[in-house]
């Protein structure tokens, strides 16, 4: 057995090429929703009593659109969110987090367009090893939300 | 009803924490002991591992009696993957910790009724009893070890309690 010890250069051109392709097919902006810098660390902060002051990352370039799903009773759409991984890099750095990962493990739910949706699964799109675009697989929150269109 | 509840977390919350204080999650920014409560917390597609979840199920109440008595289900969901030291191979023992950490943390099993709405705790007039718990069997999902732990929850209701 061989293995492929070749030298590959890594190079942008795939990051660069998603995001200005999200960009001109439809691009947008999606809201984050993460926790605040100093957690609610009372009693009533964990027994839903206290709000969770949630604050809005913004991401983009994104493109949201409706899966082509298979459509069940009683079951809320499903959406997909395309992120351009220039976006989750400059997210990452912002919070200074060590990785997209745990970007992603600390929010709650996402907001595109005013509406509330629930991230069901990630997965990343990678060329050569290095990672342009996430895809977020999202369904539809049952619960409202306000927003301010002057945060958008 | 809601008093019992927040009452029956907080002090399998408060065990855990002198139980198993390495057993600890990060949960939007705080570092808390590894047990939650579904309802307040913001829904997710798959339960966390190696953390006890609280889900409150059914509801039940005895009018009979001079003080209505409640009985509320409560299904405590567990799962791990085991370690990454040992690749996962320990699922099974770090199940099994769970399952006695769970019964230790269920006894003795009763505790003083609180209100939890003040800003300051306040020590109601009865206690909050539960049941021994039933485990259902445990369930595999690929790395996945699940367990589910069922415990009725009893509680008085007291004049002026919702």
């Amino acid at each position: 057995m061989s293995w492929d010890l070749s030298t590959q250069n890594p190079e942008d051109h795939a990051l660069r090429l998603a995001n200005a392709l999200l960009r001109a097919n439809g691009g947008t902006t999606a809201l984050l929703q993460m926790p605040p810098a100093t957690g609610d660390t009372t009693d009533a902060g964990q027994l839903g009593l206290n709000a969770p002051s949630f604050q809005s990352l913004p991401l983009s370039p994104v493109v949201f659109r409706r899966m082509r799903a298979t459509m069940k009773e009683g079951q809320p759409a499903k959406y997909e969110l395309l992120v351009a991984a220039v976006a989750v890099q400059a997210a990452v750095s912002e919070l200074q987090l060590s990785s997209a990962d745990t970007l992603f493990s600390m929010a709650a739910s996402v907001v595109v367009g005013g509406k509330l949706f629930l991230i069901e699964s990630i997965a990343v799109s990678e060329s050569m090893g290095a990672v342009y675009m996430y895809r977020f697989l999202l369904r539809e929150s049952a619960s409202e939300w306000q927003m301010k269109q002057a945060s958008q | 009803m809601e008093n019992a509840k927040d009452t029956f977390y907080i002090t399998l919350r408060n065990r855990l924490a002198t139980l198993n204080p390495n057993r600890t999650m990060i949960l939007r920014a705080v570092t808390r002991p590894g047990i939650l409560v579904e309802e307040g917390e913001a829904p997710v597609a798959e339960l966390p591992l190696d953390v006890f979840v609280l889900r409150w199920t059914k509801l039940d109440a005895d009018t009979q009696l001079p003080s209505i008595l409640a009985q509320m289900t409560c299904e405590i969901h567990y799962a791990t993957a085991g370690t990454q030291n040992n690749a996962g191979l320990d699922r099974g023992r770090a199940l099994e910790a769970m399952d006695d950490e769970l019964l230790q943390l269920l006894c003795p099993s009763s505790a003083q009724k609180m209100n939890y709405v003040q800003t300051q705790a306040a020590q109601m007039g009865t206690l909050i009893f539960w049941s021994q718990a039933l485990f259902a069997p445990a369930t595999t999902v690929r790395e996945r070890m699940g367990s589910l732990a069922t415990v009725d929850v009893f509680a008085f209701q007291e004049q002026g309690e919702q």
